[in-house]
């Protein structure tokens, strides 16, 4: 399955693994058919590691996510460049909203035991089209706001997700 | 990519959300670093390269993934840890730094230690120091069995504890004039340093110039660690360094 991001620097194509991350992928998607992703924040820009988005409105105020989902990290799939997984808190089992793209191979966010250090970050797909999108905006400057560091100075949006029917 | 500091992490088996946060730490954010300095105290207690007490066989696992991935490691003695030796080196990977060592931070040369020597209106702390870093008082320390080593140092913490009771406050803090010394004798504006468990920046004049001492937090009610990037310092929590 295939989901367009639409953002303020140009255009996303994911390739979802809905067979490897069948959980972590139906919610993503739902997501997406609701619209909960249109008009959000890539929030996060660290050059050389990953950009996160999908939980902050414009001007930082957090979103209400839904339920969080049971982590699928143990599916194989690792946090290579170009990969997408989703963000969480410490509890593993936590993710519910926030997604990140890994612009380096960062192998330490893979599953290595059933525990709280080692549940790791489940991928549940990768970027297809657009890497270079996502490379610039990871490289942009950043600034430290409403307690979080590494925001972007200028807002970079999401303007819309979209799945593309095959 | 940036350059992290941590210290007196205390590490020990009665603290395992601590051994917890250090190696999620290790093997999570120490990752992407161009460098981690382990400013001192980083375990508890260390009675020589052969105290394979938990969690330090864990620990040492994970420096060695640390430093095999690529990151230098760099470690300075504590005064709970100040016989962490060669051997800790050759099999952690890491650096083993001693006291003290001036690094350079883009154009910043910055000297980094402890601590614990910069404390010197405790005297009674200043001669035990003396005495334990002595090189052959700690080759004989290290000649005895585990077991002799362990009981002394039962006593000595029973003897710490009792004497820090009785002392005021500002004696455990660094001196200032032995501050001032330390970074007049190696030419340098800025130092880093842990020991006191009273994280802050202290920005001073030394000798007419802007001077700036920032000390490090402890991991008892939190995890700290000081990030320097191409943005300058600012203080990190290992959970806000993942995604």
């Amino acid at each position: 399955m295939n989901v367009r991001l639409q953002t303020s620097f140009g255009d996303i194509l994911l390739a979802l693994d809905a067979e490897k991350a069948p959980k972590t992928v139906e919610n993503f998607v739902q997501y997406v058919r609701d619209g909960f992703y249109d008009g959000t924040l890539f929030h996060r820009a660290m050059d050389g590691f990953m950009v996160q988005g999908g939980g902050f409105e414009r001007g930082l105020f957090y979103f209400k996510a839904p339920a969080p989902i049971e982590n699928e990290a143990n599916n194989g799939l690792s946090n290579a460049v170009g990969s997408i997984a989703m963000a969480r808190t410490a509890n593993p089992h936590s993710a519910s909203a926030q997604f990140f793209v890994n612009v380096e191979d960062n192998t330490f966010l893979d599953f290595t035991a059933p525990n709280e250090r080692g549940w790791g970050y489940c991928v549940l797909g990768r970027v297809s089209e657009g890497m270079d999108i996502v490379n610039r905006m990871s490289a942009v400057e950043t600034t430290s706001r409403a307690g979080h560091d590494d925001v972007p100075a200028e807002d970079v949006i999401l303007k819309k997700a979209e799945v593309v029917e095959d | 990519m940036a350059t992290l500091f941590v210290s007196d992490v205390h590490l020990c088996a009665e603290r395992p959300a601590a051994v917890e946060a250090f190696l999620s730490f290790i093997d999570g954010p120490a990752r992407r670093a161009d460098a981690v300095y382990l400013l001192g105290d980083i375990f508890d207690q260390w009675l020589g390269d052969d105290d394979d007490t938990a969690p330090h066989t864990d620990v040492l696992a994970a420096f060695s993934r640390l430093t095999n991935s690529g990151v230098p490691v760099g470690l300075f003695h504590g005064n709970h840890d100040f016989l962490v030796g060669h051997s800790f080196g050759e099999r952690s990977g890491c650096q083993v730094l001693g006291d003290s060592s001036v690094i350079e931070l883009g154009t910043t040369q910055a000297l980094i230690t402890h601590g614990d020597a910069l404390c010197t209106d405790d005297t009674e702390y200043q001669a035990f120091r003396r005495l334990s870093r002595d090189p052959e008082n700690q080759a004989h320390l290290l000649s005895l069995p585990m077991s002799a080593r362990k009981q002394q140092a039962v006593e000595l913490r029973k003897h710490s504890r009792a004497a820090k009771q009785l002392k005021p406050a500002d004696i455990m803090d660094v001196n200032h004039d032995a501050v001032a010394s330390a970074m007049r004798e190696r030419n340098v504006r800025l130092l880093i340093h842990g020991h006191t468990h009273r994280p802050a920046t202290h920005e001073f004049e030394l000798d007419g110039q802007p001077a700036q001492r920032i000390v490090l937090g402890d991991w008892y009610e939190s995890d700290h660690v000081l990030v320097w990037d191409t943005n300058g310092f600012r203080a990190g929590a290992v959970r806000e360094m993942l995604p």
